[in-house]
């Protein structure tokens, strides 16, 4: 199998799972306990009313019915409309996520910036007081829970120090780059651990190959030797490692947007789960779920463009 | 929303109160402060957004509590939220034996846009308001039979019958007057559907129109220049250009917000955070008194689950009653903030009557109680609580230790919302926490949800008074007001003496701005008046 092939395959692998994961979505919605419509009507609602809502929902049809007529309107792109805010959940998804994508990219970037240095320092001096420093400290970040970290960032930083805002997402490009710095420096914790610990194993394993005793026989400088050889072979399992904690990192959104009062998808996902309002839980199950999967696909083909074994 | 930790005492609470009710009448200032500041924007953070800003298909209070802001009733609740006050119209009076309601309308008023208020407005906002169709409100105007308009200024309401909650329904906000010429440009086959298109730009009469609004982000209400309303100095409201409302769902951050100054007001402080910011110097703290109660509720069928019901006893449920110290639970759950309920309505609705708790803590009444109803070796009872909600966790692990103290063992069961609230619209439910708030300064809504079986079932626990149910079908066309009293005075009695609840505690709105800002104020029913709120320099 040639490369070309290979990728056109896991192109393919992708229109499967998108079909699972509409059925799946649509699966969970119906599998919650008790009656979503008096749920999301509440206890004074009529029974005339609740009926109008079940109706009008398509609730009151059979199962396979509905599922295919949801699966249909995905299909065509049309994920109805909110019942909280009355307003297409496309317009709603779509104002919100590159609040999200933006948020994720700088934790991304932040995570990375702080954990490749760290990896080699500490692979480094394996076992000496710089690599139980930076494990010691990486650990708490990856132990310490999201909101709590959060919260703490936000008391110190924006609270007592006032050197950013408290929440919020600005107006101006600026201003944005300048409230996600918390919220991202948050999220970033937690992932540069999981990053660090990753990277520093692998160039642990890597500094022990032949083809890097071999690079040094032949004279190649110690930093030619570090990033050519060992970064390049290290990097590989950590850019898998990074796919699929784009994950977590959305995940970890959820709280982080609700923490710092940043409008993104994290945060219109709290807020419809506790309206109730099901065509936004499930349509934004759907796209995170397709970010998720198009985030694995990334880190695949970049997986095969530093690894030439991947596709043969 | 409203988990708390730090105790404060009751005596607090009623100081900030009363505090809170002379910085001003209904937000004007009173003769002894200083001028209000005109111009400029107040921010103040809600924790959650609105939904949908039309008066009619709305049933949130989200949505409720800054309506008053847009648009204007016929008639005004009072600032204690018991009686009624000139709105759009000016004057009202009962005639036909209590059949038909005059009302002469306010002339000169204008929408935010300009257009000037006609009684066609006026006509076609109340049948809108009436038609069985639209939302879940239009039961409040049910009596109204039809709806006569005299241009200039007269609307002549004819009954069904003698109907003495419709005045108060006139200061309701599903009452609100709305611009017609700009509805009917909307498109849409129904009410259902143009309403939603209505409630996302909404405007009215109000003091405010909404400028923008980033759904689920952030509002902003601009003030309406043509507002028909002045203060008590002859001074055009309102005071503001401006109010900013961003959304901040976390209570942590929303109250940094708070002290950072990036915000001039919040609300939902949460009890256990009040004490620590009636301390702090930069901010002033109020407790507005409010309609809300929290209670248990009990199933008093004979069976439950195929077998016996204890609760169906009448002296069981007195027992359980005297065995739960409620003071005890107002100072574990409100951190003191609340007060024991003298009635299963609120003390500021209405009509209320009692003075001191229903039932005082009393274990050793409670036991013999128990033991009179043939449960003198005990028995058990579930109860069904909201999972992850901080109060209702704090209520029932405190009335679990005390009812096990006379021998009743009580289970909490732990539920997810969809799923309570499904077990309790069948009334499959053996005891559940519940709270409420009145939506009309009138004590008529609660008590038919609670006492008035026909409704539903009272509170669905299958409890009936047929004297009660006499009683409320009678005090719905009483006109007399004394008469109407001794009614509810009686429902009451019967209620909390022989009902289906265990009453906990009423407590107050908690909201804090920074010292700065003043002015707004919130009435019992939760509405937020920002009329006559500044922001001094």
């Amino acid at each position: 199998m040639n490369r070309s092939t290979w990728l056109l395959l896991r192109l393919l692998q992708v229109i499967p799972t998108f079909l699972l994961i509409g059925v799946a979505v649509f699966v969970l919605a119906r599998l919650l306990p008790g009656d979503i419509v008096s749920s999301m009507l509440g206890e004074r609602a009529s029974d005339a009313a609740i009926n109008r809502m079940t109706h009008q929902l398509g609730l009151d049809r059979s199962i396979g019915a509905q599922m295919l007529s949801f699966l249909e309107s995905v299909a065509r792109g049309r994920l109805g409309d909110s019942l909280a805010f009355h307003v297409p959940v496309l317009k709603l998804i779509g104002d919100r996520l590159p609040v999200t994508l933006l948020l994720s990219g700088m934790a991304t970037l932040i995570a990375v910036a702080v954990a490749v240095p760290m990896a080699f320092v500490a692979a480094l001096t394996a076992n000496r007081w710089p690599d139980l420093l930076i494990r010691s400290v990486f650990q708490v970040g990856l132990s310490s829970p999201v909101f709590y970290v959060g919260l703490v960032l936000l008391t110190v930083f924006a609270g007592w120090l006032r050197w950013f805002p408290v929440g919020g997402y600005g107006d101006t490009a600026g201003e944005h780059l300048y409230h996600l710095f918390l919220p991202a420096l948050t999220l970033a914790l937690s992932f540069a651990a999981v990053v660090m610990r990753s990277l520093r194993a692998s160039i642990l394993q890597v500094l022990t190959a032949e083809y890097v005793d071999f690079a040094r026989a032949k004279g190649l400088r110690g930093r030619v030797v570090l990033f050519r050889h060992v970064l390049r072979n290290a990097l590989i399992a950590t850019v898998t490692l990074v796919g699929l904690q784009i994950g977590s990192l959305l995940g970890g959104a959820v709280i982080t947007e609700s923490v710092f009062a940043v409008p993104g998808v994290g945060r219109l996902m709290v807020d419809s789960i506790f309206a109730r309002d099901y065509p936004v839980i499930q349509a934004l199950t759907l796209v995170l779920a397709v970010l998720v999967s198009l985030a694995l696909l990334v880190s695949d083909v970049v997986q095969m463009w530093l690894d030439p074994r991947v596709g043969r | 929303m409203m988990d708390t930790k730090v105790p404060v005492s009751r005596r607090a609470l009623l100081g900030g109160v009363a505090a809170a009710a002379t910085v001003s009448a209904f937000g004007l200032p009173t003769p002894a402060e200083a001028a209000p500041v005109l111009g400029g924007k107040m921010i103040y953070a809600r924790y959650a957004d609105s939904q949908r800003l039309d008066p009619v298909f709305t049933e949130l209070n989200v949505d409720i509590w800054v309506m008053n802001n847009l648009f204007d009733t016929l008639l005004l609740p009072t600032p204690d939220g018991k009686g009624l006050k000139e709105g759009l119209a000016t004057k009202w009076e009962l005639s036909d034996g209590g059949k038909t309601v005059t009302l002469t309308v306010r002339e000169g008023v204008k929408f935010a846009d300009g257009t000037p208020m006609t009684m066609a407005d006026v006509k076609f906002s109340l049948e809108r308001a009436m038609n069985p169709k639209n939302g879940s409100w239009n039961s409040m105007v049910a009596s109204v039979a039809s709806v006569e308009v005299t241009e200039p200024a007269t609307v002549v309401l004819k009954l069904k019958h003698p109907d003495p909650t419709l005045l108060a329904a006139l200061a309701m906000f599903n009452t609100s007057v709305l611009p017609k010429a700009m509805y009917d440009k909307i498109p849409g086959k129904d009410d259902d559907e143009k309403g939603k298109i209505f409630g996302q730009k909404p405007m009215g009469t109000g003091a405010f129109y909404v400028s923008d609004w980033k759904i689920g982000e952030v509002m902003w209400l601009k003030k309406n220049p043509y507002y028909w309303k002045k203060d008590a100095a002859g001074v055009q409201l309102p005071y503001l250009d401006e109010v900013e409302m961003p959304v901040i769902p976390d209570d942590a951050t929303r109250l940094l917000k708070l002290k950072a100054g990036e915000v001039h007001g919040t609300e939902f402080i949460p009890y256990a955070r009040v004490k620590e910011l009636q301390g702090d110097a930069n901010l002033r703290m109020e407790l507005w008194p409010s309609t809300k109660v929290t209670y248990i509720q009990f199933n008093c069928r004979p069976e439950y689950k195929g077998k016996p019901n204890p609760l169906s006893n009448v002296k069981v449920r007195q027992a359980l009653n005297y065995a739960v110290n409620k003071d005890a639970i107002i100072a574990i759950t409100t951190h003191g903030l609340g007060k024991p309920l003298s009635s299963f309505m609120s003390s500021v609705t209405p009509l209320h009557t009692g003075s001191g708790p229903v039932y005082p803590y009393d274990p050793a009444k409670a036991k013999a109680l128990l033991a009179e109803a043939g449960f003198a070796k005990g028995l058990e009872i579930t109860c069904h609580a909201l999972s992850g909600n901080q109060d209702d966790q704090n209520n029932l692990t405190t009335i679990q230790q005390m009812l096990a103290q006379v021998g009743v063992k009580f289970t909490i069961e732990q539920m997810d919302n969809a799923s309570r609230v499904a077990a309790y619209r069948k009334g499959d439910f053996q005891s559940r926490t519940a709270y409420w708030t009145d939506d009309i300064a009138d004590p008529s809504e609660i008590t038919s949800y609670f006492v008035y079986s026909p409704t539903v079932d009272c509170l669905h626990t299958g409890w009936k008074s047929e004297e009660a149910d006499k009683l409320f079908v009678a005090s719905q066309e009483e006109v007399d007001p004394a008469k109407r009293a001794a009614e509810y005075a009686k429902m009451q009695d019967i209620f909390n003496h022989t009902g289906p609840t265990m009453p906990l505690y009423e407590t107050p709105y908690p909201v804090a701005f920074r010292k700065n800002a003043k002015g707004f104020v919130q009435i019992p029913l939760g509405n937020n008046y920002f009329e006559a709120a500044y922001v001094e320099k």
